[in-house]
């Protein structure tokens, strides 16, 4: 769609920095009229994307600086669209739910919902990862309906 | 990054009352681990996570309450939650830990008479 606006932002796969994306998400959702209810979904849902990618990704690399997660915002007429991208080493998508991936959540102290987090919350997700070449995560969220 | 994360804890009755303020994410939930370590490792049985100031949680604070929770079990203990916002209760009836040892309170009052 020509009309689309789109952002991007890079930024090394720090913990330090979910806190960054999620405020210029959600500045881009207040943008687009979402309720705070809908708005809260959308960050929570960057972070856990974002998150993914921190804990899981790198986790044999400690170079923040040249460990790198691409989100993209792009602002349709009937939703927004969020593109999460890490350069990794990707990983089984059918692990995804499992027990195995449960345990493998809980020795991080994690829950292993993150992706189920943003299943739940978004309207429309998409999940793509190559061994070696990294993860890609897309989301959506309809746009609110306008009086 | 994130602004004015703490974490507070006190004593009522015998039981530890952790007040939490800021944001609970993947940067914060290492400080907010330590600190629940330290009362595990006290030996009490239960407590209480005041999360009325927090701004934000996700699945990784979630994941560091469970392992708390799991940690307490063991010794037939619980957390006590205390939380009034919607989106913050929403989350934790997606997580489905509501159903464990982790039960939600509205005020700080009535977790801890459930308690004593």
């Amino acid at each position: 769609m020509s009309d689309a606006l789109s952002m991007k932002l890079t930024i090394p796969a720090a913990s330090e920095f979910v806190g960054v994306v999620r405020l210029a998400i959600s500045g881009v959702a207040t943008r687009m009229n979402y309720t705070i209810e809908e708005i809260e979904d959308i960050k929570i849902s960057i972070s856990e994307a974002c998150t993914n990618a921190i804990q899981h990704a790198y986790e044999n690399s400690d170079n923040i600086n040249e460990n790198k997660i691409e989100i993209e915002a792009t602002i349709f007429s009937d939703r927004l669209e969020i593109i999460v991208q890490d350069f990794g080493k990707g990983f089984d998508l059918g692990i995804l739910g499992t027990d195995e991936q449960k345990e493998k959540s809980q020795e991080k102290f994690g829950l292993g919902l993150g992706l189920t987090f943003v299943k739940s919350l978004m309207d429309d997700t998409e999940f793509s990862s190559v061994p070696g070449k990294g993860t890609t995560i897309k989301m959506s969220k309809k746009a609110p309906v306008t009086a | 990054m994130v602004m004015g994360f703490s974490v507070e804890i006190e004593q009522k009755e015998q039981v530890p009352i952790v007040h939490i303020s800021g944001e609970i994410d993947v940067y914060t939930c290492p400080e907010l681990r330590s600190k629940l370590v330290e009362i595990i490792d006290t030996g009490k049985k239960n407590l209480i996570l005041d999360l009325e100031n927090i701004q934000y949680i996700d699945s990784t604070g979630l994941g560091t309450i469970a392992y708390t929770a799991r940690t307490l079990e063991e010794n037939s203990g619980n957390v006590m939650v205390v939380c009034t916002r919607h989106q913050i209760k929403k989350i934790f009836q997606v997580s489905g830990l509501e159903k464990k040892n982790i039960k939600l309170f509205d005020n700080e009052t009535a977790a801890l008479k459930e308690l004593t």
